[in-house]
């Protein structure tokens, strides 16, 4: 090997770990945190480790020694409402999206101005505003209200997404199911959804993951009935910060395990022929 | 019979007429050019025919079947894309299979049918490949194939070679003409390339604003040319306008004054005196006689005296723009024909090769 490949191969060895440190540095602090049951300025590393704030947090041990609750129920909360949530919005964004693509519709820009509008404001008074009608309605400190809300987060993101996604398929492809013979429907679900997929499921997830991180909405309307991760998180993050890291790392799992569907999905074959 | 009819087809788009008043009648077994500039609706036309369009006035009709209502899943029409459209999360296999899976042919028929077109469009052992994995070329057979399969009544294309390089566009030609003659099928072929139109087609229409303007074989296309349109876009053609001031009998000749007082003779095919024409001389029916040839002959009918105002050498041929009086005519000579920049030049026309297009 010539010399100036070996010094290539060193620069791109230092800058993975470099990177490797710029992404999972703070996780590594996050983990320590986790199961510190003594940690002490200026130790570098914690005194006393140990598994008790998970096994805390799981359920598992009931101590009441060192104020920390399990989240098994918070959690249950918040994977139902994530769940709901994406089957909801997709049920929307899903037809919308593919309208929205496909048809020159009346009033197209205007309907999709309305989708963002609720991000066009401050979210507080847009909730408050919110907790004051669902009071009327019932729906305050109900799953129900809460999911809501989490659509109405959800629902800008995913129908842009798939508008975009249906928008990027030519046209042509459904057409030429058309002419072999395929009504509308069986063209839409053999040729345009089994390409829109990737895009799709990526909008998908992306709503479950706005969903499950959601904490504005979540606290003015769900409080003090309906408690979700992000609720136990904020609320221990002040004076419990293993605790907090417990439900942090905890918040990771998801989001990293999604990851790798989305990429796994966006590799797919079929994506590398998309470039008629 | 004809095997595909149109009457009377309109299609707006908000205000726009994109083809208006096209009945057009296309025999069974003929290959039928739709060719015309871009916007000239030709594309419209065949949608409309695909059933992709439906068309706000007139009727289509399908072996004297009305099919104007009839969503294109149950045409029976193949077509093909300019961008190949191949489904690309299908194998070739697939591709080609689906629209027989849809009308539940049997599984050992499809694989035959499947293998059948395969080989005529030397494509055979492509099956499980992805349409990305292949060239455009092998694509645009598979389109093709894709579409042949399903035994349509009338295949449409759609300026299907428009994506291809030249070498290879010029190939397809061939291969599409043999392969539509080999189904013996009904063609309907929409392209703007003249080159393309004039090799592939039995007829020709040419479309310009929405319009048919002239429909008959390539030669008649060409060699006559009913309007000043399809003179200029097919073709090169040189114009000059005049009006009829008398005629030779003897040899059935019309002579043309011009406005610029040039007189000259072409074949007269009823015309009037008085009438406002317009001659159109392709570049290779113009011969040029340089100074000293040209001289001897000067004052002879259809002789002319003119000046190099531009050449370019093509390879074959050299390109030459020469004014006379105030017309510009372009001309195509052999290349041991050299003529300068601003050289005086004579300029000969063949009456019998101006076509004259009334006013």
């Amino acid at each position: 090997m010539s010399k100036s490949r070996l010094l290539t191969r060193a620069g791109e060895a230092v800058l993975l770990i470099v990177l490797c440190l710029i992404i999972f540095g703070p996780m590594t602090g996050l983990a320590l945190w986790s199961i510190a049951l003594r940690w002490y300025w200026p130790h570098a590393l914690p005194q006393v480790i140990g598994p008790d704030y998970w096994l805390q947090a799981l359920g598992l041990q009931k101590s009441l020694a060192i104020g920390a609750v399990s989240i098994m129920g918070a959690f249950k909360t918040s994977l139902i409402i994530a769940l709901i949530s994406v089957v909801l919005v997709m049920a929307v964004a899903i037809p919308a999206g593919y309208v929205l693509a496909k048809y020159s519709i009346p009033w197209k820009s205007a309907i999709l101005l309305l989708f963002l509008l609720p991000q066009a404001f401050p979210q507080q008074p847009v909730f408050v505003n919110l907790l004051l009608l669902f009071n009327k309605l019932g729906l305050a400190g109900t799953v129900p209200g809460v999911i809501l809300v989490h659509l109405i987060v959800g629902l800008v993101f995913a129908v842009w997404i798939s508008s975009a996604t249906f928008k990027s398929i030519p046209p042509e492809l459904e057409e030429a199911a058309r002419s072999v013979g395929a009504s509308r429907v069986t063209a839409f679900f053999r040729v345009t959804l089994p390409l829109a997929a990737p895009g799709l499921l990526a909008s998908a997830v992306f709503v479950f993951l706005t969903s499950l991180d959601e904490f504005t909405g979540t606290f003015f309307i769900g409080l003090p009935f309906v408690t979700t991760l992000p609720m136990l998180l904020y609320s221990s993050s002040g004076y419990n910060l293993q605790f907090a890291s417990v439900i942090a790392i905890i918040l990771l799992v998801p989001s990293i395990l999604f990851m790798v569907i989305i990429e796994r999905f966006l590799k797919a074959e079929y994506i590398g022929g998309m470039g008629i | 019979m004809p095997a595909l009819r149109l009457v009377n087809l309109t299609k707006r788009f908000g205000k726009t007429v994109a083809v208006q008043d096209v009945s057009l009648e296309i025999r069974d077994g003929e290959i039928m050019t739709l060719l015309g500039p871009s916007g000239c609706g030709k594309t419209t036309t065949l949608r409309c025919i695909a059933g992709l369009l439906s068309p706000d006035e007139g009727d289509i009709y399908l072996d004297d079947r009305r099919v104007t209502d009839l969503p294109p899943e149950k045409r029976g029409i193949g077509l093909v894309f300019q961008n190949y459209a191949l489904w690309p999360h299908m194998t070739i296999y697939e591709n080609l299979a689906f629209g027989l899976r849809l009308r539940k042919i049997p599984k050992d028929e499809i694989q035959r049918k499947v293998s059948e077109v395969l080989a005529t469009v030397r494509l055979s052992g492509f099956e499980q490949r992805y349409p990305r994995q292949l060239s455009g070329g092998q694509q645009q057979r598979v389109a093709l194939a894709r579409a042949l399969v399903i035994e349509p009544s009338v295949l449409l294309l759609d300026e299907p070679l428009s994506n291809l390089d030249a070498q290879l566009r010029e190939e397809m030609r061939f291969e599409i003409r043999e392969l539509q003659r080999k189904f013996g099928i009904t063609t309907v072929y929409v392209t703007h390339d003249q080159a393309e139109a004039l090799v592939l087609s039995d007829r020709i229409t040419v479309l310009h604003g929405g319009k048919i303007t002239q429909v008959g074989t390539p030669k008649d296309i060409y060699n006559r040319p009913s309007n000043k349109f399809v003179a200029g876009f097919i073709g090169l053609t040189s114009f000059i306008e005049g009006t009829v001031v008398g005629f030779d009998e003897t040899r059935g000749y019309a002579i043309v004054k011009t406005s610029d007082g040039l007189e000259v003779q072409a074949r007269s095919t009823g015309l009037h005196s008085q009438q406002k024409v317009t001659l159109a001389v392709r570049p290779e029916h113009i011969e040029l006689l340089p100074g000293s040839q040209g001289l001897s002959r000067a004052g002879e009918v259809n002789v002319f005296e003119g000046v190099v105002l531009r050449m370019a050498y093509l390879g074959d041929t050299i390109d030459y723009r020469v004014r006379v009086g105030d017309w510009v005519l372009r001309a195509h000579t052999s290349t041991n024909m050299v003529l300068n920049h601003d050289e005086k030049v004579w300029v000969v026309l063949s009456p019998d090769q101006i076509t004259v297009i009334p006013e």
